[in-house]
């Protein structure tokens, strides 16, 4: 058996990481063809939907979702954006995420159960769970999850985003700890989720881009950014989320001031197990709404959001 | 004023005969008392304690850190006041005071607190090591008052730590600040995996290191670059060998006989043996900065043998 190629600081110093990546973990896929595929992901932010005390704005974050959703799906009515992810029919699992020191805003959860009831999903085929998933019947009957859940540094994978989400999904979550927990994706390919999730959001209201102590948590490195990160595409969102955070580190420490580990399950997501966009120069990020932090260039209720282009591979002046 | 007092019932380090390994232990009580002023915060008289197995269960993501610093035993204690935020003290029993140092030095970065053998206040959070333990105490709410109970009941506890531990030795070895060294930047690891936390080389343990071995990294400051010495110890000069040819084989293909490269930053790499020891230098601007610490580094080593 060939043996797997070590990836090395020299890699990243190259730019070839994902050149890497690729001889590491190889796939069926050719390059050529996964060089074609391309991911939209929208990033959505309202700098009142947060109050000065840290507080969620409900109808405005309501707002945000529906547009954000309009936006990636490039339809005019946010029910048809809805209809186009979920059916009546389906049994949907909400997969958030309980930790006590930044858990789901339940202001999201309930943005996103007001619009799956619009859809018309039953009640009782919809529900939210964390660390219970395995024993939900919902969860157990599910035919769409939606995954949602704060964008954070993590200890061990680098980034606590929408792939990392799925760990509940399996009885031994230490299990997927290795290697960066380089092998999250391999999760989404058993079949209690393969195929079902439609929608990742990133609550970016209020990230943590830096953390220490035994629960990896300072409130010191918690900032109001008071965005969402949306798509169908999970790679792609998470490796927007983790440009977010490696930006706003080196924006913080005035050094470039790496991840704790570099996010490589999010690479291997896309190069093994083909769940989607890592390479943020293929990556459309469709940008809405308030975009500087002294500055609102819209009226939060009233007035229409603004699109704005973001450069190649995404820089701090583009996210922060 | 209410004293409040209770039992530790933790093990504590202290034959003589075992203190030259970095302070292992002997079981014994610890006694902590709180001090009369508590700010209004009462222990609400729980000890939640954990152990290797369970530590996740008090841990979300951050357990392997503790486990990799052969992490012993937590008890954890909350302090309460109507209408506030807990207070949380968590005393972390390690297996050595080397290790109580490791976990320590690895998330240092604010101001010394003086407390304990080693300190640090930041962020509503004390960290500190003393002997074989390390401590964490903190609030969720902020303000002066908060932060000054924080400070008495690091002091208690600390006292209630009878015996100091020794440092690393691996540290000494270390070229001092009239090279560059920021103190802060030291960190003594066990595992590549936190090696790769501080420093990313590579994705595989291409350096060999395992619970066996002790490394230490620190920054230093040359002109305005940061500059990187890790200096690991191996248990034989055979097994440092064979980690200084995985080592290059892996990093510096092109620069195996040589020991030196220019990578492509246009920064400089340098890696060398010296008995059970290997030295590595990342990121120096110029080869002789690369150099200077890596002789420095050997003539500590040669000092330490004599």
């Amino acid at each position: 058996m060939k043996e797997a190629r070590v990836i090395t600081r020299r890699d990243f110093l190259r730019g070839t990481a994902g050149v890497a990546m690729t001889v590491a973990f190889p796939s069926g896929i050719s390059a050529t063809a996964q060089a074609k595929q391309k991911a939209k992901v929208v990033l959505i932010r309202n700098a009142e939907v947060l109050t000065v005390g840290g507080k969620v704005h409900e109808e405005i974050l309501g707002q945000m979702l529906d547009e954000a959703l309009r936006a990636l799906l490039e339809e005019s009515e946010t029910l048809q954006a809805w209809h186009r992810l979920v059916k009546r029919s389906d049994v949907v699992g909400i997969k958030s995420n309980a930790w006590y020191k930044m858990p789901t805003p339940k202001e999201l959860e309930a943005a996103i159960r007001k619009r799956l009831l619009d859809v018309g999903v039953a009640e009782k085929n919809m529900a939210f769970d964390d660390r219970g998933v395995l024993h939900n019947s919902v969860f157990l009957n599910s035919t769409a999850l939606i995954n949602v859940r704060p964008v954070r540094t993590h200890h061990w994978a680098g980034v606590g985003g929408c792939l990392k989400n799925y760990i509940m999904f399996v009885p031994d979550p230490s299990a997927y700890h290795g290697e960066a927990c380089s092998d999250l994706g391999k999760i989404w390919t058993y079949p209690l989720v393969q195929g079902k999730t439609r929608l990742n959001i990133l609550s970016a209201l209020q990230p943590q881009f830096y953390g220490r102590g035994a629960h990896f948590f300072d409130r010191r490195y918690v900032w109001p950014y008071k965005g969402l990160i949306v798509g169908t595409d999970p790679v792609a969102v998470d490796a927007v989320g983790a440009r977010l955070l490696q930006v706003k580190r080196t924006a913080y420490f005035g050094e470039d001031r790496a991840l704790d580990v570099p996010p490589i399950h999010i690479t291997v997501a896309d190069k093994k197990y083909h769940l989607g966009v890592s390479d943020l120069n293929r990556i459309d990020l469709i940008k809405l709404g308030w975009l500087k932090n002294d500055q609102d260039i819209r009226n939060p209720l009233k007035g229409s959001y603004v699109r704005e282009a973001c450069s190649p591979g995404l820089t701090a002046s583009d996210l922060l | 004023m209410r004293v409040w007092i209770f039992w530790v019932a933790l093990n504590l380090i202290l034959t003589p005969a075992r203190m030259a390994d970095g302070a292992r232990n002997e079981p014994m009580k610890l006694e902590i008392s709180f001090p009369a002023d508590t700010g209004g915060w009462n222990w609400d008289g729980q000890v939640r304690s954990f152990h290797p197995r369970n530590l996740f269960d008090y841990m979300d993501g951050a357990a392997e850190l503790y486990l990799a610093y052969r992490f012993q035993s937590l008890d954890v204690y909350q302090l309460e006041k109507s209408g506030h935020p807990p207070l949380t003290i968590e005393i972390f029993r390690m297996e050595s005071s080397a290790d109580a140092y490791g976990i320590f030095s690895f998330e240092r970065q604010d101001k010394e607190a003086g407390l304990g053998q080693g300190s640090e206040f930041g962020g509503g959070m004390l960290r500190f090591w003393k002997g074989q333990y390390f401590v964490s105490i903190y609030g969720e709410g902020e303000g002066p008052e908060i932060e000054s109970t924080i400070i008495r009941l690091g002091k208690e506890v600390a006292q209630a730590i009878p015996q100091q531990g020794p440092a690393p030795k691996l540290i000494a070895n270390l070229p001092g600040t009239q090279v560059g060294l920021i103190q802060k930047s030291i960190h003594y690891l066990r595992s590549h995996v936190l090696l790769n936390q501080r420093y990313f080389i590579a994705n595989q343990n291409i350096l060999h290191l395992n619970p066996q071995t002790e490394a230490v990294l620190a920054q230093y400051l040359r002109g305005t670059h940061k500059v990187h010495l890790l200096l690991i110890q191996y248990s034989t000069d055979k097994k440092a060998e064979d980690a200084l040819h995985s080592f290059k084989k892996a990093y510096m293909p092109e620069a195996t006989e040589k020991g030196f490269l220019k990578t492509e930053d246009r920064k400089w790499t340098m890696a060398k043996r010296q008995g059970e020891f290997i030295l590595a230098v990342f990121g120096a601007p110029a080869l002789a900065d690369a150099d200077e610490l890596i002789k420095d580094t050997e003539a500590k080593l040669k000092k330490g043998r004599k």
